[in-house]
């Protein structure tokens, strides 16, 4: 799975793009009723933004519009903290994991893991031309307070992975039976 | 017991009464008060809120369960008919009222009788300096006052009903509550100012309502799919700083409240 030094940088500074090689399945073990990209490690420290997602279409930019010719598969928001106002170290994630009897939650600004269902587009692009994914393009837009200044951002963006995620039944997920797919070129 | 109603339905006096418990609430200055409740989701810290997890259910309805006692209370001192009943309406982002006019207009008259509407806006009581930091490191969510700011999107960007009818049918309480949290942020973002950001997002009146409408959906979503809970290995962590667990939270019956079956277009 690409880690987002991995990833492309796309038509434009900000845009990230990686190039994969996924079939539609052939056997009915391959075939799935949901497919999620996962996205780990995913900061939400300071200025709220959202990532869309865009499969099969490499030049894809903030001005695609968001529909299924343009390869749109969906987006995430991130609802975020709006930066530090604390003391020195209030913002600094703890490394490693808590010793057993330590019972506070997680720091709250662990990064976030964020799924977006692509269910329905990857369904489209496996029954056209050339029924193959090819290409999965992420477009961050800050959504800071005002509307006005709103736009491509290159900096919002931070996360440490992304991955294909597909599921045979709906529930299997909480079952853990899912089918992780690499997507390296 | 507590009659949470869509905000378009509600009748001149409930609204009324509504508009008059906030402004009640807004103007107590301890722990009872609208700022005390306002300030436990970011600024000033400590900061409460759960987001990105799977107590962001949970403990945003204890939070506004909280605040609907208090409400409730204040009210009842401040002589505000039917006190009792009153409930935190939900908006219905979804309607085609809001993808036609954007937020609903309880909300958004500026005054009402020459004074503050404060279910339109709302005014920090913090130190100046917190205000003029957040002012220059946040630009938009505060007037250089401490009055809280929106910048809407366009009214049919709003969330679809179609895509709400599609995440109610999700099968497990953590696809759910993910896909909800998206949604929840979505409309964060699209009325901007105060709202875009967790530091100040509970400032903004609209908050609550808006809250309301995600509570309302898990509450759906639990009489779609009875017996299916949060994984075990949450139900009994404490949602900090309310007296309760998530377990606790699980059946909105014993909390006193309930949502009108209401489908205003």
């Amino acid at each position: 799975m690409p880690t987002k030094n991995e990833m492309e940088v796309g038509r434009k500074e900000g845009i990230l793009r990686a190039d994969v090689r996924l079939d539609r399945a052939q056997t009915d073990e391959e075939r799935f009723s949901r497919a999620d990209l996962v996205f780990s490690g995913v900061d939400h420290s300071t200025i709220s933004y959202e990532v869309r997602v865009f499969l099969n279409n490499p030049d894809a930019d903030e001005g695609s519009s968001r529909t299924a010719e343009e390869g749109y598969a969906g987006r995430f928001v991130i609802f975020a903290h709006g930066g530090c106002f604390g003391g020195v170290g209030h913002c600094d994630i703890p490394a490693g994991p808590r010793a057993p009897h330590d019972l506070r939650l997680p720091h709250a600004l662990t990064q976030q893991t964020k799924v977006v269902d692509i269910t329905r587009a990857l369904e489209r692009v496996f029954a056209n031309e050339p029924h193959q994914l090819r290409s999965i393009t992420l477009i961050p837009i800050s959504k800071g307070a005002e509307k006005g200044k709103r736009g491509l951002s290159t900096d919002l963006f931070q996360f440490d992975a992304v991955k294909l995620r597909t599921y045979a039944h709906a529930t299997a997920s909480e079952l853990g039976l899912s089918v992780d797919y690499d997507l390296g070129p | 017991m507590a009659v949470r109603r869509n905000i378009r339905g509600l009748t001149d006096d409930q609204l009324n009464q509504l508009r008059a418990a906030f402004g009640a609430m807004q103007a107590i200055p301890d722990e009872r008060g609208y700022h005390f409740f306002a300030g436990m989701h970011g600024l000033p810290l400590p900061s409460y809120c759960a987001h990105g997890s799977l107590l962001f259910l949970p403990w945003h309805r204890a939070y506004l369960y909280f605040f609907e006692l208090y409400l409730q209370d204040i009210a009842a001192n401040a002589n505000v008919q039917n006190a009792s009943d009153i409930g935190i309406s939900w908006w219905d982002w979804t309607s085609n009222a809001s993808h036609t006019n954007g937020l609903p207009p309880a909300y958004t008259a500026a005054q009402i009788e020459g004074t503050d509407n404060p279910l339109a806006i709302a005014t920090v009581e913090w130190p100046i300096q917190l205000v003029q930091d957040v002012v220059q490191a946040l630009p938009g969510t505060l007037t250089a006052q401490g009055r809280t700011l929106r910048d809407p999107d366009e009214p049919d960007e709003l969330p679809r009903r179609s895509t709400i009818e599609s995440i109610l049918t999700l099968p497990t309480f953590t696809s759910f509550s993910t896909a909800l949290e998206n949604v929840h942020g979505d409309v964060h973002v699209w009325i901007g100012g105060t709202m875009t950001q967790v530091a100040t997002a509970a400032y903004d009146p609209i908050f609550w309502p808006h809250h309301s409408m995600i509570d309302r959906l898990w509450h759906m979503w639990q009489l779609r799919h009875p017996g299916l809970t949060p994984p075990v290995s949450i139900m009994n962590i404490a949602l900090s700083p309310f007296p309760m667990t998530v377990a606790q939270t699980f059946d909105i019956d014993p909390l006193g409240y309930d949502y009108a079956v209401q489908d205003i277009g």
